[in-house]
């Protein structure tokens, strides 16, 4: 039977014409989150439930001498308290994220896990916290990156820094990385211009609305249950049985609708000191993060310091390029330098390029994952240089960028050479969009930028089950973050030939499905859709089988189309179509249920390119930024549904603007977080913005069916940059430190 | 929460009488500042006296030149009165910009200004305006009434029952706020009234609301933006925090006086 990626009927060459696809359908979770009917992290309770709450270090750097919790665990109500001393050692695999949950020798931040009590009530927990008797000594601290790198810094941890470190940089250093190709010196002396600057963007937090939560029931048989807020409940699954010493097999992670991520929750916090409080207390224990405990704790993203050197000719062609990137990444290793590198200058086509990463330590949260891990502050220094060079030369900042795009064939920055891309077009759309020409108001700047994301595939496996009355339920392993479960409905749906209505998609828990990697890296449309449209495919084949028992033929003799099994030609026989409802009914006399599995490291991620153009208007007088306007250019690949893309794109934006004008982590002399909170630490609301407007670019992806591209993470790569280059101009003064807060661009006005 | 007494007396005598029987009492209006001191235990009276109970201090009145708001009406309810839209527009807008939605509508302007958070919008609209607090024992004129940061002259078992504000020739209030909480970075309340004219700040000093003589006097003479752009504010007494220097609040309140005295005409 034929089961290739075009429809019935379409010549080789054609574009696909879909059915479901590219439509909008209703979103399946919108009744649940506007009732209030879904369940989050913390709306699961369980009876004899304790409630767990966890101490924290109000030290940016100290050793821990000793703990004494005899007053705690003596305290009516307590039932368990835990400290480092209740965990094993651990799989060196997990030793970092491990101490991060439960600090060991030492305390390395403002709000450093080092207790944790389960009580009868959550009044008992936190007075319990108090009688917790922590002895520290405490120790000199460090949270600048530049600083954590000079030879006489603090160092967090001994020995850690890795042969890729010269001599000369403290052990915060942990690793540097260097991509490139060609001979940027070379390049430099050939250019009508070289310029170099400096660069500093400060931390920032994922800022997602729904704090960490889990509940966790661990008996004494070692069988154990646990229900969070998580990205990839298969990697808390993983991450936590290697933590406490038990088989993977063992423990059962179901995902709770979740309130946001944006990467964040692509690690563990509070799950295994959730599940170590209950093996000691045989109680189910529920655990809560407040906000003021997300923001000192939980992941911001690097702060970082980079600086870029880029050689022009006056017609605009980059003759070489070179960046320093120094990212910090709190108190372990595993700072988003790589990554930083690796972007940089991935929308180019580089002759002579370079570029070197550096991975700090400092006394800060471990930083998480944040949408494109390290990609923006790189574009943000990189942009800049090519705005402020290209207007140099009196050149249009978009025809230098069209000039220099990366396009097919390109050997990027970073090493591999690009297939089909869609930056020319997305510059190309923005060229010819009204933004682009729209007349800028006094004290309006106008500010374009590109950038870029790798996407990734992974590991997936879903299973899609037929119900005797020919419904369809889908099982993925992946928490709905950005609206796949409507996707891979409507994924389903478009393969099987049925309305997006008769298709549910379920996010399984780790008993049902094989391992599935993490909803990260704008994988999930791509990998769990193409998975999602292959596991289609087997069902579609079984049901042709069924078809083809009744009738009496060849299984091979019997093909799909809209929704039912036919003939595949005269010679086949002449029998009226069965639809899926049709084959489902008598599915038990015809071999039983009808099911598509599939399972796949999904190779062919498309990456993905964006540009964005932002209208700012400037207070000469305060220093105050507004958007005023501000356009998305995204290739998607194909939009499965569009209004979810657009979504993405214009969520992407808004975290950006918030990156770029007001959020920042701000630590006081003692090293301790200044602004835990809400009201000191802003993220973007909609009073603060105008309307997002986007145009989805479609370039399809070779590696996916339908052509799908991930689109959750490239839309935040721009934003920074294209609002500097947007500030400067209107500020008329080159911005290069980030947030652009008010008093910093007044004075930046002010000294000229 | 912890356990404490709580009062909801349906008068200003009984409001007095068990604020005064308490051993640590203290008087809620809207709560908006005393619930989250409790709840993060900053604050742990033994007593609250809810003084949501009293109607009679619910209500604004206009007349004789002067507009007299009860102390437990909201912000939400001068912002939207059509009485002091019309006498005092600028007090209007003032209550219209206040936090957000729920603040409005729940916040007063008697707890406002007993608690005399030195970021507050309502003190610079008092001092400014020249208006008079009245409470159960006296009256008191606004410079009087604000002594320092969450300071205020009141006794301990002393209840504001409403603030009556002159109308002026002309008033208009400009903030820069915070762009995170909406509180005033630097707030200028400017107001020309019979007995000249007064420009008051709010958020930006250390000891809360301030008024600025010196802009007083060059627009009594001239009330036009020109008359106050000159004049600088020096920074010592301001405050200096995480969102702003101390010499950013004082380059602002030139320029937020410049823009009040240009939007009240």
């Amino acid at each position: 039977m034929p089961l290739d990626d075009q429809t019935p009927g379409q010549k080789p060459g054609e574009a696909r014409q879909f059915k479901v696809v590219g439509t909008r359908p209703l979103r399946p979770d919108g009744i649940d989150k506007v009732t209030g009917r879904a369940r989050f992290g913390a709306d699961m309770s369980a009876p004899g439930m304790l409630i767990g709450r966890v101490l924290r270090s109000p030290h940016a750097h100290a050793r821990i001498r000793s703990i004494d919790a005899s007053k705690a665990e003596a305290l009516e109500g307590v039932k368990a308290v835990v400290t480092r001393a209740d965990f094993g050692a651990g799989d060196d695999d997990v030793a970092d994220i491990l101490d991060n949950c439960m600090a060991g020798e030492k305390a390395l931040y403002d709000g450093h896990a080092v207790a944790a009590v389960a009580a009868t009530s959550a009044a008992i927990a936190r007075k319990a916290l108090k009688l917790i008797d922590v002895d520290y000594e405490t120790l000199p601290h460090v949270v600048d990156v530049d600083a954590a790198m000079k030879p006489d810094a603090p160092v967090l941890h001994e020995g850690l820094s890795d042969e890729t470190v010269p001599d000369g940089v403290s052990q915060n250093v942990v690793h540097r990385v260097e991509f490139g190709h060609g001979d940027v010196e070379a390049g430099f002396a050939k250019a009508d211009k070289v310029l170099e600057r400096s660069f500093k963007t400060a931390a920032t937090h994922q800022g997602y609305i729904e704090p960490h939560a889990c509940l966790a029931t661990m008996g004494t048989d070692g069988i154990a249950d646990l229900w969070v807020c998580t990205q990839g409940h298969y990697m808390v699954r993983n991450t936590c049985a290697a933590i406490l010493g038990i088989d993977q097999g063992k423990l059962r992670v179901t995902a709770s609708e979740i309130g946001g991520g944006f990467g964040g929750k692509t690690t563990v916090f509070l799950e295994p000191v959730a599940l170590a409080l209950s093996r000691k207390a045989n109680r189910p224990v529920k655990m809560t993060m407040t906000r003021e405990e997300v923001l000192r704790a939980t992941g911001p993203t690097s702060s970082t310091s980079i600086d870029v050197k880029i050689g022009m000719n006056k017609d605009g062609k980059i003759t070489a390029a070179s960046a320093d990137l120094r990212y910090q990444g709190g108190a372990y290793q595993g700072s988003p330098a790589d990554m930083g590198s690796m972007t940089a200058f991935a929308p180019y086509d580089l002759e002579n390029v370079k570029t070197v990463g550096w991975d700090v330590v400092t006394n800060r949260p471990k930083a998480a994952a944040y949408r494109a891990p390290g990609a923006p502050m790189a574009a943000f220094a990189v942009e800049s240089v090519v705005d402020e060079l290209a207007k140099g030369f009196g050149l249009d900042p978009l025809d230098v960028r069209l000039k220099n795009a990366a396009r097919e064939g390109t050997k990027s920055s970073y090493g591999p050479t690009f297939p089909a891309i869609g930056l020319e077009a997305t510059l190309q759309a923005a060229k010819d969009h009204p933004h682009w020409k729209a007349p800028l108001g006094p004290n309006q700047g106008r500010g374009v930028a590109c950038g870029f994301w790798f996407n990734f595939g992974g590991d997936t496996c879903v299973s899609l089950n037929i119900t005797p009355d020919g419904t369809v339920t889908l099982s993925e392993g992946n928490p709905d973050i950005g609206g796949s479960r409507a996707s891979m409905s409507m994924m389903a749906a478009e393969e099987l030939g049925i309305p997006y209505d008769q298709v549910r998609t379920v996010i399984a828990d780790t008993g049902a499905l094989g391992q599935n990697e993490v909803t990260d890296g704008s994988r999930v449309t791509f990998a769990v859709g193409l998975a999602t449209i292959k596991a289609a495919r087997n069902a579609k084949k079984v049901l042709c089988e069924r078809a083809a028992m009744v009738w009496g033929i060849d299984p091979e003799a019997v093909e799909w189309a809209d929704g039912c099994a036919r003939p595949a030609g005269d010679n086949a026989g002449k029998f009226p179509p069965m639809s899926l409802k049709e084959i489902a009914a008598i599915a038990s006399n015809t071999g039983g249920p009808v099911a598509g599995h599939f399972e796949v490291n999904a190779e062919g991620a498309g990456v993905s390119f964006a540009t964005h153009m932002v209208d700012t208007e400037v207070d000469p007088e305060t220093g105050a930024v507004k958007v005023v306007r501000y356009t998305v250019f995204q290739d998607a690949g194909k939009a499965v549904h569009p209004a979810y893309v657009e979504g993405q794109f214009q969520g992407g934006a808004v975290q950006g603007i918030g990156w770029a004008l007001n959020e920042e982590y701000i630590y006081g002399e003692d090293g301790r977080l200044q602004n835990p909170g809400f009201l000191d630490y802003r993220i973007p609301v909609a009073s603060d913005l105008p309307m997002i407007d986007t145009v989805i670019l479609e370039i399809p992806n070779p590696g996916h069916p339908y052509g799908v591209r991930g689109v959750g993470e490239t839309s935040i790569v721009p934003p920074l940059a294209a609002i500097a280059n947007s500030v400067s101009e209107a500020a008329g003064v080159r911005m290069t430190d980030l947030p652009m807060s008010p008093p910093k661009v007044l004075a930046a006005i002010q000294n000229g | 929460m912890y356990d404490f007494n709580y009062h909801k007396p349906g008068s200003l005598a009984d409001a007095a009488s068990a604020i005064a029987g308490a051993e640590d009492g203290k008087l809620v209006a809207g709560g908006m500042t005393l619930i989250p001191t409790m709840k993060q235990r900053l604050a742990a009276p033994s007593d609250v006296v809810d003084l949501g109970g009293i109607g009679d201090l619910v209500g604004i009145t206009v007349g004789g030149g002067t507009v007299t708001i009860g102390a437990m009406t909201t912000h939400g309810a001068v912002a939207a009165s059509a009485d002091v839209k019309g006498a005092i527009p600028a007090l209007a807008e003032l209550a219209d910009n206040i936090g957000d939605p729920q603040v409005r509508n729940r916040g007063t302007i008697g707890g406002s200004i007993a608690n005399n958070d030195p970021a507050a919008d309502y003190p610079a609209a008092l001092v400014a305006l020249g208006a008079t607090v009245v409470t159960n024992k006296r009256e008191l004129s606004a410079e009087d009434f604000f002594t320092g940061l969450f300071d205020t002259a009141l006794d301990e078992d002393e209840i504001i029952s409403s603030i009556k504000f002159p109308v002026p020739e002309k008033a208009a209030y400009v903030k820069f706020a915070n762009p995170a909480s909406r509180y005033a970075m630097v707030g200028v309340f400017v107001a020309k009234g019979s007995d000249g004219v007064r420009v008051a700040v709010t958020g930006a000093g250390d000891d809360g609301v301030f008024r600025v003589t010196e802009m007083e006097s060059a627009l009594a003479g001239n009330f036009s933006p020109d008359a106050v752009s000159g004049i600088s504010v020096s920074p010592d007494g301001l405050n200096s925090d995480i969102h702003a220097s101390a010499e950013y609040r004082a380059h602002l309140i030139s320029v937020m006086a410049k823009r009040a005295v240009a939007a009240a005409g």
